[in-house]
């Protein structure tokens, strides 16, 4: 009995990972099928593909998403560091603060803050816009990257950064040469995570951009409620793959520098060429 | 547990010679985080509560700050109380069904070791990866009558005749419990990986079978991970939107729905307020009642 309930256990693992898989495998199989109502397999095509390729308003939406992904990312990063370095020395309550508005961002139902963002710059007749979006998604997104940054802060020993200024280095180069080095890796599943939140988010979206911008996501939703339409397999496919590869480089990237990193971090420049 | 103290006292220590400056310039550091969180997250949040008490001329869709309760008077029609009863079911069904299925794998994934413990991990996290939208489509391929799961239910005897699943509470249930899982199954896993296992060890060599060694040593010390999973599964899916209008079709609506309506149909801005505010007060019992069963349960471990 002792024994046997663990084989049970992943035996049940191995059907959930079969569940969590499933709808990516028809999402794959369906950007292919030649069938146009997606019913039966129709024989292979690639016309989807070519479709969604061709499609201007498809190529507009997911510059605007990627556009909209990137200054987000990069906005929600910048602030996460700025608040995870001011929290590790500040006191507590005013920790408690920053704990406590992090929390609350990230668990509004997105609903509430995409609605209260919408009054909110439609009555200071602000537009609503790709900047609009991005202001939507740096609330949620900072937060996460907050957490990320803050888990990896807690472990790393003020020590160093206390021997650098021991020995002279201004607060400016403490950041530059231990820091920054040190928080690298959590820097960077902090932007892979808020850029993969950014880019496949709907609700912020469908609220802030009003007419004046649409993302991918947005567009999607919008083209599956209307009618079946195959060619939504295809970008989907297209994005994973998009974001695959984007993920591999940068676990290359960190596996390379977390390598060379621990013995000789000035020569890294050199080495990563 | 173990790792806790150490950083936190070393942060304590070191606020007499801090590397980063003394005084105003790195109270600055706070000021992106505060600033944004005021600006773009508080004060929306006040005009939503102010509008939810005001009225809207529907002819010149102007809006009148009056105090008024009518908005939330409003609220009490059936439509909308069944839509928050189905809504809050919904959200608890599918907390329930992330916590009994992600609970194994979480246990798992915690007795592997090393690389294939990372491959399992983000093998959990790839799904994310594929469009939400395109992934929760894919259900209404997998659902439909004469589509693969009813052929599965058939093969296995399970069921007869047609599915008829699609485009109800139930696919909305299976969609939302799809797309939240992982958010249950990383926090489950990251409170069982913790656990000393010699504490199950010393449990056994005790005497104690290894179910009970389970129940009395594993479940309780990874009760703060099933409470962070059940706040991350049964907030947001509360207020899930795409889900139930992808595999509802149009009849099993969510509140998220309702509230949307309200902005891009009716145009009545004060009660989508009123309804967004309700909202976030049925989420905010949620958590106190959550918090407060963690705080309990970090009092006991």
């Amino acid at each position: 009995m002792v024994r046997r309930l663990p084989s049970m256990v992943s035996a049940f693992t191995v059907l959930v990972f079969v569940f969590l898989y499933l709808p990516i495998v028809v999402v794959v199989i369906n950007s292919v099928n030649a069938d146009k109502f997606l019913v039966s397999w129709g024989g292979f095509t690639t016309k989807w593909y070519a479709k969604a390729l061709n499609d201007e308003r498809i190529r507009t939406d997911f510059i605007t998403s990627a556009k909209v992904a990137v200054a987000s990312s990069l906005i929600s990063v910048a602030i996460a560091v700025a608040a995870s370095l001011w929290a590790r020395n500040a006191r507590v309550w005013s920790r408690r603060a920053l704990d406590a508005t992090t929390y609350m961002r990230i668990v509004l139902p997105e609903v509430v803050l995409a609605t209260a963002l919408f009054i909110f710059i439609r009555r200071l007749h602000f537009q609503l816009g790709v900047t609009a979006i991005v202001i939507g998604h740096v609330v949620f997104n900072s937060a996460y990257a907050t957490v990320v940054i803050q888990a990896r802060l807690a472990t790393l020993p003020i020590s160093l950064e206390e021997a650098a200024t021991d020995l002279g280095a201004s607060p400016r180069r403490v950041f530059q040469r231990v820091t920054f080095p040190l928080l690298a890796p959590a820097i960077l599943v902090a932007v892979l995570l808020t850029l993969s939140f950014s880019f496949d988010d709907v609700v912020s979206s469908l609220f802030l951009g009003g007419t004046n911008a649409e993302t991918l996501p947005v567009l999607l939703l919008g083209l599956i409620r209307i009618s079946v339409t195959p060619e939504v397999n295809a970008i989907a496919v297209g994005v994973m793959l998009i974001t695959l590869i984007t993920f591999a480089c940068a676990a290359v990237v960190a596996t390379v520098r977390g390598s060379i990193g621990v013995r000789s971090t000035p020569q890294a420049p050199d080495v990563e060429e | 547990m173990t790792e806790d103290p150490a950083p936190r006292a070393s942060a304590a220590g070191s606020r007499r010679r801090s590397p980063w400056g003394r005084g105003s310039s790195r109270q600055l550091l706070a000021l992106p985080t505060f600033g944004w969180t005021l600006l773009f997250f508080v004060a929306p949040l006040s005009i939503l509560l102010l509008y939810s008490f005001g009225q809207m001329n529907l002819i010149t869709f102007d809006v009148h700050f009056g105090w008024t309760l009518d908005n939330y008077r409003q609220l009490n029609q059936s439509l909308y109380v069944h839509t928050v009863v189905r809504s809050v079911l919904l959200s608890l069904g599918a907390t329930l069904g992330c916590l009994v299925i992600g609970y194994p794998v979480a246990y798992t994934l915690s007795k592997q070791q090393g690389r294939i413990q990372t491959l399992l991990l983000i093998g959990v996290m790839i799904p994310f990866w594929t469009s939400f939208v395109v992934r929760t489509y894919a259900w209404v391929n997998l659902l439909q009558n004469g589509g693969p799961v009813e052929n599965v239910l058939h093969a296995f005897h399970l069921s007869h005749g047609s599915l008829n699943v699609l485009y109800s509470p139930t696919a909305v249930w299976i969609g939302i419990l799809y797309s939240y899982l992982p958010l249950m199954i990383l926090p489950l896993f990251v409170s069982l990986e913790r656990i000393d296992p010699g504490l199950t060890h010393a449990a056994s060599d005790l005497g104690a079978s290894g179910l009970r060694a389970f129940r009395r040593v594993t479940l309780p010390l990874s009760m703060p991970g099933v409470i962070a999973g059940c706040i991350l599964v049964g907030v947001p899916a509360t207020g899930e939107y795409v889900i139930p209008s992808i595999l509802g079709g149009g009849k099993t609506l969510m509140y998220g729905n309702v509230i949307a309506d309200q902005f891009f149909q009716v145009g009545d801005y004060p009660f989508g307020a009123a309804l967004a505010m309700t909202m976030m007060a049925v989420v905010t019992l949620f958590l106190v009642v959550a918090r407060s069963g963690l705080s309990r349960v970090e009092d006991v471990t």
